[in-house]
């Protein structure tokens, strides 16, 4: 029989940001290294520096890879992805970046073996990534590549309990309303789901936007309301899905305030983006949607301003672990039976 | 007694929500912010008490008892949820007189209560767009810009009621520059900010980020932005919309000026989902209104929240204020 209790991979997000603080401080969170066994993926003076910039302590017990499968409590897998010297804090670096990477691509590598049930990873600076070769348009496509995975996949905003996909993310506004096809709807409303039920809900409301102000108010505004996203949701509930909308989208969210859907499937990138950066800056956290392992982070960046001086907030990240740890264990689980 | 003039309210659809939320704000604010109410005394609620006035000036005095009322007679009672067609000419005819009286300066600003556009239509062959293009008419403007202002927040979208796939053709330098211009003069005016500061936001995710993820970033707005601030505007941008509305980003700006309907929408509503309130600048006259319809599915039920309303009303008056003291 399993033990239920799934094991994190942790990795420091890039070592000149407030990744490798923000990791010092989440061990030391209430609670935390009770929830999973934990086996912190990196370099030892990455890790030494980030808990010295937290002014606290951090325990680092060597264990190889091969011995990960019987791991248990808080372990240390050593790399040496970059030299002490060239840790440049608060600085944009190639080796930063190759750090980032090399870190990210044992993590996945132990997840796909089976040897941990998921993986955070501390914030990335997308220009080191790019200049280190991440030859992707961002973390997620980089880590699907990566993975050999070929499935829909993308990122989702998660702030608490609500989720949020997108069915367009980084293209003009121009061309928004030409990718909003059934395909393309259904594909995000199935994520949603698919990234709900993962997380423990069983039977997720998922709530879809509408593309068009006051939902197109009946025709006059818009046309892709009727046309498109209606039946695209009728078709769900026909599946006995609870998949309700196209809502006015100024006010959805305050549905998702109130704690009445688990997930809103958004058009475009700001529709979303708004809402969640104004109900949560601090506590976002985002997933990499649809890959086949569990992967979290906190949905800020590496914030320069800050690194190095002992002030970030633990907040995003101790709720990225948390969501993490609930994804993980569902995973464990799928993978026993 | 000499004391500011009065609000007109306009009692806008009588089977909507207007006339209850009239009764409900005056018992809120009894005297300590005097307004009169446009309408058919009949179609209050029940046990409303009502002080029937023919001079504005009358209302300061009579909001002391009751809700001071200037009657314009329907001919008929209005059924919750059921607009009577009968009744559209008399509720243009409201809108008019309440124009009339802040254009003679009787009222110190107009605050309106809902229509129903498609019952103006059908019983009075209403044929503006909207409410706010008809009061534009009324003031003889060709330009009006809509704000949406809460104690947090305001915003002004450049597009309003279109398609979301026609925004980007709707973006016109003119026009933007328009919409700026209007802004920052309406601040000013009547809000007593002597060197309005201005946030425009792109269209763009992340603003473009550069022309890798549209181009009307380069190509309009900062060219326009740029040609305002040689003017000697404040006034910052093309910003990424997803983060310009948390508290230390919107203490940098007066207003936020955005591309498209929920751009300017989201932000507002999810900071202050009631209290939001619905700004004309560019009248001649104060124009405010509360940020919803007529709420036929709730109307007679006296579930309606008089909070956006309340906050219309002491925004007008604000705003007379302000417009009395600039001249």
């Amino acid at each position: 029989m399993t033990d239920p209790k799934p094991r994190i991979a942790i990795i420091p997000g890039d070592p000149s940001g407030i990744g490798p603080e923000l990791i010092a401080r989440l061990l030391h969170e209430d609670g935390v290294t009770d929830a999973a066994d934990i086996v912190l993926v990196g370099d030892g003076h990455v890790w030494h520096r980030g808990a010295e910039q937290a002014g606290l302590g951090i325990q680092l017990a060597p264990i190889a890879a091969p011995d990960l499968h019987d791991q248990h409590g808080l372990s240390w897998l050593p790399m040496q992805t970059i030299a002490p010297e060239d840790v440049r804090i608060a600085e944009v670096t190639v080796a930063g970046g190759t750090s980032s990477l090399r870190c990210l691509d044992t993590a996945l590598d132990l997840a796909m073996d089976g040897a941990v049930d998921g993986v955070l990873f501390g914030p990335f600076n997308k220009a080191a990534l790019t200049s280190a070769g991440l030859n992707a348009e961002d973390e997620h496509r980089y880590m699907a590549r990566y993975l050999g995975f070929r499935g829909y996949h993308g990122e989702i905003n998660v702030l608490g309990d609500l989720m949020t996909t997108r069915v367009t993310s980084h293209i003009g506004l121009r061309d928004v309303a030409d990718r909003i096809t059934p395909e393309a709807i259904t594909q995000a409303i199935g994520l949603a789901e698919d990234t709900c039920r993962r997380a423990g809900k069983s039977r997720p409301h998922i709530a879809v936007a509408a593309l068009n102000p006051h939902a197109g108010d009946n025709g006059k505004f818009g046309r892709e309301e009727i046309d498109v996203l209606q039946p695209v949701i009728d078709a769900a509930q026909a599946k006995q899905k609870h998949v309700t909308g196209p809502w006015p989208s100024d006010t959805v969210f305050l549905k998702a305030q109130r704690g009445e859907v688990d997930a809103v499937v958004t058009m475009y990138h700001d529709q979303g983006q708004i809402a969640i950066k104004l109900m949560g800056f601090d506590r976002g956290v985002t997933v990499a949607g649809g890959l086949p392992i569990p992967v979290a982070t906190p949905a800020h960046g590496t914030a320069f301003d800050i690194a190095g001086q002992g002030k970030a907030n633990v907040g995003a990240t101790l709720e990225a672990y948390r969501l993490l740890v609930r994804m993980a264990r569902h995973h464990r689980a799928a993978r026993a039976a | 007694m000499t004391g500011p003039a009065p609000i007109a309210l306009t009692c806008g659809e009588p089977a909507g929500i207007g006339p209850e939320l009239a009764a409900k704000a005056w018992d809120t604010l009894r005297g300590t912010l005097p307004f009169v109410w446009l309408g058919d005394p009949g179609h209050l609620p029940q046990g409303t008490p009502v002080a029937r006035i023919d001079d504005p000036a009358e209302a300061a005095g009579a909001a002391l008892r009751a809700l001071p009322v200037i009657p314009h007679g329907f001919g008929g009672p209005a059924v919750p949820g059921q607009p009577d067609p009968s009744h559209a000419a008399h509720v243009i005819a409201v809108i008019e007189q309440s124009v009339a009286m802040a254009q003679a300066g009787k009222v110190a600003g107009v605050c309106t209560g809902p229509i129903h556009k498609k019952a103006l239509k059908d019983g009075a062959g209403f044929a503006h767009p909207g409410h706010t293009e008809f009061l534009a008419a009324l003031g003889g403007v060709d330009r009006v810009v809509m704000m949406l202002a809460c104690p947090a927040l305001r915003v002004v979208p450049a597009t309003i009621h279109i398609p979301l796939a026609q925004v980007p053709g709707a973006l016109t330098a003119s026009g933007l520059r328009d919409v700026l211009r209007i802004t920052h003069a309406g601040l000013r005016r009547d809000f007593s900010i002597e060197n309005p500061r201005l946030a425009v936001a792109g269209l763009n995710p992340h603003a473009g980020e550069g022309g890798a993820m549209g181009t009307e970033e380069i190509d309009l707005i900062f060219p326009v932005i740029k040609d305002l601030q040689a003017e000697g505007m404040a006034i910052i941008g093309p910003h990424s919309a997803d983060t310009m509305f948390h508290p230390a980003a919107r203490a940098r700006y007066d207003a936020a000026v955005c591309m498209y309907h929920d751009q300017a929408l989201i932000p507002i509503k999810t900071l202050d989902f009631s209290g939001g309130v619905n700004v004309t600048l560019g009248l001649p006259f104060i124009r405010t209104s509360p940020d919803h319809g007529t709420a036929f599915d709730i109307a007679g039920t006296g579930r309606a929240d008089p909070a956006s309303l309340i906050a219309a009303l002491r925004l007008a008056r604000d705003m007379g204020a302000a417009r009395a003291a600039t001249g």
